[in-house]
């Protein structure tokens, strides 16, 4: 499976984020979307799950049935401020969504069982959304992703604010679901994507560059990445 | 449909006995007493169900009440001859503002970013299952009270009826012709303020029409409601064709920003606050010669303009406009309404007070002074020195009072004339009246002043953590409007609302300068 993104440009005003990117991101592996505040990562994103107009561009997903069209319902989208419907249990949003979304083939766990793949216990499932922290937030908020089970997820910075114990639960759940999708992973903290992700791409002069890692060592790739970043005009 | 219709009233309904829930956890008497474990109580969830659903009809009921109530004055108001036909053109007028106005598609809230993006439900069946609920709904609570008020006011049955229907088609044509704006323009008609002012402005005018003795005649009604038939069934074909609904609620999210932040409707407060582009930049004149604090207090002021002063001078203009209109009114003897201003002007101040109440900006201000200003500033200790605290409280009151006494000053001015056109008013109640008024845009800009340095019940997500602001805001408005109900002379009302106001805004203050340094904090 392979997500293509086709002269992509995106502008505010007179300010260019995107300009003619053409880039392609392949199934099994989660790329670490890197570029400087403001870069445009965020942007990219609303690009792809269609919160904004594009200027131009088109989003395709090709596998073993052909070319299509990339849709809403292919794409999940983590955002770094969780949202969650605050006066309801984590309990009874499940509830809700696994019976909304019942014709959905992929769901195929109870859920206990989707709990128990995020960690959530069972004296927090009764507990409103609105007294969860906010890594327990992100938490469920990746969980209804996994449940949708969408063939793009795009994760915009989620980790960043995550204590330590629940950031390696989420990488590990990020790479046990890797394997069927193809994961995009926003953040500008170099030593999470060097640590999560297979590939890195950067944001570069409102285009998307893949840093290849030939045969660097990790230090070295580190820095190659840097001066790549630093040769971007930051804006 | 059906199944995503009971999905929405199961999660509103649930939603809305969690918020109860928890609204109660934070009263002082039930914090104790309700623990965690009360959200999994199944028996209190059915009881506060069946409620829940008996208060929601009871609203429905009340809301749809007042509306006939509304009309019914409003007829009695405008011709007190032929209420039943001014009634029956004021709601068909009515109705035909809230085909352009009522946007159950297009409008963004948190319930629809919950159901359509957070629980992944089919947009076009959600909007079209709630479109056909409120249609339902609409239905039966106009047929109700059409019942009622025909028997009251000797309506005949067949126009009820027919009124009862094109409620029905002109909600589906406009929430079509909204679409179809939509889609053209990208955008939503009333946006563009100068069109939605026009459309506004003539049909409101037309609900003036009974003042020259002109209503809608019944064989507009059923000429009205069998056009509407047809474009109906077309209007809901084309909304049935629309299979892109999903696209247009992100789009229109994002735009107006309904749920983008962690709380959504501490959001939706938040852009409220928002600085105007057009207000970053301060000339250089207006900071010329200002320092510490009150350079600190004028940049606060002027970035705010748009909340603050220019929308004081709206405040102003408009209330000046319906001055010159009745000023006019009475002058040209189309309508006969000098001895009931009269009587109100000189009998009747007290309604003053709440018309006051509604045109303060102290709440407001307040909001942003927190959400702008104090909700960061507070992190630092030399702010909260008692000397910086009161010095900056000051200089917030006097700008506060300025920015809300030039509509104060338009409506004291606007009585004056009208006193002395159709009152042999004495120089005592020109004096009073007009004295009566400034005091009382000055008390309510002490009073949210006060009780935001008294009580500062904000957390940084515009939240109010504090039921005692919520309590005290309640009182605030209750008491205005039993206040204008009271019936007494405008001399006496004036001097004696005078002297408790003031009294009042002397203990405020010294309650804020003894009080604040301990009670101004974050949450």
């Amino acid at each position: 499976m392979k997500l293509e993104i086709k002269e992509l440009s995106k502008s505010y005003n007179q300010s260019i984020v995107l300009e003619d990117i053409n880039f392609t991101f392949e199934e099994g592996k989660i790329y670490g979307l890197i570029g400087r505040n403001g870069a445009g990562k965020t942007t990219l994103f609303n690009c792809l799950n269609e919160d904004i107009e594009t200027d131009s561009g088109e989003f395709y997903l090709e596998d073993e049935y052909g070319k299509n069209k990339l849709q809403t319902k292919d794409i999940g989208y983590v955002i770094s401020t969780p949202i969650v419907p605050e006066f309801l249990t984590a309990k009874e949003f499940l509830t809700f969504f696994l019976e909304i979304n019942s014709d959905n083939d992929k769901i195929n766990k109870s859920i206990d069982e989707y709990f128990e793949l995020v960690g959530i216990e069972e004296k927090d499932q009764e507990k409103l959304l609105k007294e969860y922290s906010h890594g327990m937030k992100n938490k469920i908020q990746i969980l209804i992703n996994i449940i949708a089970n969408p063939k793009v997820i795009l994760l915009d910075e989620p980790l960043t604010s995550l204590d330590i114990i629940i950031q390696d639960e989420m990488k590990k759940l990020l790479k046990s679901l890797k394997k069927d999708h193809i994961i995009i992973f926003s953040t500008h903290i170099l030593e999470l994507a060097l640590d999560l992700c297979d590939s890195i791409v950067i944001l570069n002069h409102h285009k998307l560059e893949l840093v290849e890692k030939n045969n660097l060592n990790t230090k070295k790739y580190k820095d190659k990445i840097i001066e790549s970043l630093k040769d971007e005009q930051h804006v | 449909m059906f199944n995503c219709l009971k999905m929405t009233l199961k999660i509103d309904i649930a939603y809305a006995i969690n918020a109860f829930l928890y609204t109660l956890r934070t009263l002082p008497i039930f914090k104790d007493l309700l623990t965690e474990d009360i959200y999994k109580s199944k028996s209190i969830k059915n009881i506060l169900t069946i409620l829940s659903l008996f208060l929601s009809i009871l609203r429905l009921l009340t809301f749809r009440f007042f509306y006939f109530l509304l009309i019914y004055e409003l007829s009695k108001f405008l011709s007190p001859k032929s209420i039943s036909e001014t009634f029956i053109h004021l709601y068909f007028i009515f109705t035909i503002i809230g085909l352009f106005i009522n946007n159950g598609l297009l409008n963004t809230s948190i319930k629809k970013y919950l159901s359509i993006i957070l629980f992944n439900m089919n947009a076009k069946k959600y909007l079209q299952s709630n479109l056909l609920l409120r249609l339902f709904l609409s239905f039966i609570l106009n047929s109700i009270f059409f019942i009622l008020f025909s028997k009251f006011l000797n309506l005949s049955y067949l126009i009820c009826l027919l009124l009862v229907l094109f409620s029905l088609t002109a909600r589906i044509i406009g929430e079509s012709l909204n679409i179809m704006y939509y889609k053209k323009f990208n955008y939503i008609w009333y946006n563009n303020t100068s069109l939605y002012l026009l459309v506004l402005g003539v049909f409101l005018g037309l609900t003036l029409l009974p003042l020259i003795k002109i209503t809608t005649s019944n064989s507009i009604i059923i000429l009205s409601t069998i056009i509407s038939l047809p474009l109906s069934i077309i209007s809901l074909i084309y909304l049935n064709k629309i299979n892109d609904y999903r696209l247009i609620f992100k789009r229109l999210n994002n735009k107006n920003t309904v749920m983008n932040k962690e709380n959504a409707k501490a959001y939706s407060r938040q852009a409220m606050f928002e600085v105007k582009e057009k207000d970053k930049n301060i000339s250089a004149k207006k900071l010329k010669g200002k320092k510490g604090y009150d350079l600190f207090n004028t940049i606060f002021f002027e970035r705010h303009k748009e909340i603050l002063s220019r929308s004081s001078k709206n405040y102003a203009l408009v209330i000046g406009i319906i001055y010159i209109v009745i000023v006019s009114l009475v002058l040209s003897n189309i309508v006969n309404i000098e001895k009931s201003i009269s009587n109100f002007l000189l009998n009747r101040i007290g309604w003053f007070v709440i018309i006051m109440y509604f045109i303060n900006r102290g709440a407001i201000i307040t909001q942003a002074m927190f959400f702008n200003c104090d909700h960061s500033m507070l992190t630092y200790n030399f702010y909260k020195e008692p000397k910086v605290l009161l010095n900056l409280f000051k200089k917030r009151l006097v700008t506060l009072i300025k920015v809300n006494l030039l509509p104060a000053i338009v409506i004291a001015f606007g009585n004056t004339i009208l006193l002395s056109i159709v009152t042999d008013a004495t120089i005592l109640e020109y004096l009073t009246s007009s004295m009566f008024i400034i005091v009382l845009s000055i008390f309510f800009s002490v009073h949210y002043l006060v009780i935001y340095y008294l009580l500062q019940p904000f957390n940084k997500d515009m939240e109010i953590k504090k039921p005692s602001y919520s309590i005290v805001s309640l009182i605030t408005y209750i008491a205005s409007y039993k206040i204008s109900g009271i019936t007494t002379s405008t001399i006496t009302f004036s001097i004696i609302g005078s002297i408790l106001t003031i009294i009042y805004m002397v203990v405020a203050l010294i309650l804020v300068y003894k009080k604040a340094p301990q009670t101004f904090k974050l949450n």
